[in-house]
């Protein structure tokens, strides 16, 4: 019994990480109808940054992670303006060929800087906390303590902000937002680099769990794929759900199955998602 | 004269739907358009509005070419529309919805919901309640007061009492009619009897083009003298 919580925890843990990266990319997909493969290569540059930082450097983590975010901002802004902003509108084919492109080129930079081998960052923390029988590493709780306050301040932001209303209101009927006045593409702008800052995080966070290789952004895009479709495209609360599910069978696979049939089972539990769902269920 | 209307071509893909089409509205003025299902009057209206590009002609507001312009900047020199659908923000409230409005057109909150309000006293309790539990009147009143909002120079109104109870219609009648002295409307209309007593004047559309415009009051107050022609 111990084992089987140990592994749900284990599994919110991934459910948090790939929520905190999941939700720039179901906003991006929901809001703008852009399938963006460039949000892996932000995920990437995150946690090569927290490890240029932290490890390069001899900084400590946190300076490391707040690099992370701040280098992916002017990223994502000139991923927005210069290539995202040119695909509103246009066929989804462009979309997935132009930001798969900058997520090759991205990958391939990074090998160029920092070599094809693995580079492990160690555990900023390094402590187990003990909760009756179970034990878990801190790091891991302060994963999903940090999820857990990115989807409250994520909910209020879309609640009270003007910024987050003309959001939501967009992802219902973008057309609607415009006639009122309102250029709806520079508060979806705002959301997307807001999601990518996520990403970067999102890459920090995996950073000390795995190990950093340049094409690190391949793997989780389509795991947070995944979560997005079977959460719904644009849906705040279904992305959320959809992540710490999908998290959890991750972990319960790895547990209890075949470890390394962890990643195929999330893709089962989509699949199954889209046999099921109706046609016409809310996205 | 406050909007012209010159020869308007419209097209979706190789299908035209608008042929040479022209009006022209004044100030004050409540013109409706009428016409049967797939007449081109949706699309006249979504012209005018910004949301399509016409293939050919052109239409000026206050002066201005407007076509091609982006949907922000129509909406932002004056014009505003009303869907036919009742497409209010329904993961916001009444409230929200009203914010979002008041936002481009820099009007306070409090002075846009006065203006919702007073169009219907109704909205005052219903504020705070999500749009998509609105009932089709209410959220016909929300869109209307909503366009009301930064004081527009037209309004473009689509079917605005398709698909309502009786007694709603009524009131949506009620609504428009007291509107009339204050704004210039262009309202697309099925019913009739809604048209009798609501227009000025009155441009019949058929497959696309005006098959006639009638201005004379007493013909207006009786749709039996052109109901046969739509």
């Amino acid at each position: 019994m111990i084992n089987f919580i140990q592994s749900i925890l284990y599994g919110l843990t991934i459910g948090g990480i790939l929520y905190i990266i999941s939700i720039g990319l179901s906003l991006t997909f929901g809001a703008m109808g852009i399938v963006n493969f460039a949000h892996g290569l932000i995920y990437a540059v995150g946690a090569y940054a927290l490890y240029s930082v932290a490890t390069l450097l001899g900084a400590n983590f946190l300076v490391g992670a707040l690099a992370a975010v701040a280098v992916s901002i002017p990223l994502a802004y000139l991923i927005e303006r210069f290539i995202i902003r040119r695909l509103y509108g246009q066929s989804i084919d462009y979309a997935i060929i132009a930001t798969y492109a900058v997520l090759l080129i991205g990958a391939d930079a990074l090998k160029w800087f920092f070599g094809a081998s693995p580079l492990p960052i160690s555990d900023p923390v390094g402590e187990l906390w003990y909760f009756g029988g179970l034990q878990m590493p801190a790091f891991r709780v302060i994963i999903i303590a940090l999820s857990v306050l990115v989807f409250l301040g994520l909910s209020l932001f879309f609640k009270k902000t003007l910024v987050g209303k003309i959001v939501v209101a967009g992802l219902q009927d973008r057309e609607a937002v415009r006639s009122l006045g309102i250029k709806v593409e520079r508060y979806f702008a705002i959301v997307f680099v807001i999601g990518s800052a996520l990403a970067a995080l999102g890459g920090v966070l995996y950073a000390p769990l795995s190990t950093l290789d340049p094409y690190m952004g391949f793997e989780i895009i389509i795991l947070c794929f995944a979560v997005v479709i079977v959460g719904g495209m644009g849906n705040l609360r279904g992305t959320a759900i959809a992540a710490f599910t999908l998290g959890m069978v991750h972990s319960l696979t790895a547990a209890y199955l075949v470890s390394s049939a962890a990643d195929a089972m999330v893709y089962v539990v989509m699949a199954v998602v889209l046999i099921f769902r109706p046609i016409d269920a809310p996205a | 004269m406050l909007l012209s209307v010159d020869n308007l071509d419209v097209r979706y893909g190789h299908a035209q739907v608008l042929h040479d089409v022209s009006m022209h509205l004044n100030q004050g003025e409540l013109v409706c358009v009428v016409g049967r299902n797939g007449a081109g009057k949706t699309t006249l209206l979504k012209t005018i509005g910004g949301f399509m590009k016409p293939a050919a002609g052109s239409v000026n507001f206050q002066g201005k070419r407007i076509d091609g312009q982006p949907l922000e900047q129509v909406a932002l020199s004056g014009l505003k529309y009303v869907y036919q659908d009742k497409r209010v923000f329904g993961e916001l409230t009444v409230r929200e919805n009203i914010e979002l409005a008041a936002y481009p057109s820099h009007e306070s909150l409090d002075q846009a919901i006065a203006k919702v309000v007073a169009i219907h006293p109704k909205m005052q309790k219903l504020l705070d309640a999500k749009a998509k539990g609105l009932s089709g009147g209410e959220r016909q009143i929300l869109l209307i007061g909503r366009a009301l909002i930064g004081d527009p120079k037209l309004l473009l109104i689509d079917e605005p009492t398709e698909g309502l109870a009786a007694i709603i219609i009524g009131e949506i009648i009620n609504i428009l009619a007291a509107m009339k002295s204050k704004i210039t409307m262009v309202v697309v209309e099925q019913n009739l009897a809604t048209v009798s007593r609501l227009a000025d004047r009155v441009y019949v559309m058929k497959e696309g083009v005006f098959s006639r415009e009638i201005t004379d009051p007493e013909i207006i107050a009786n749709p039996a003298a052109y109901e046969d022609e739509l």
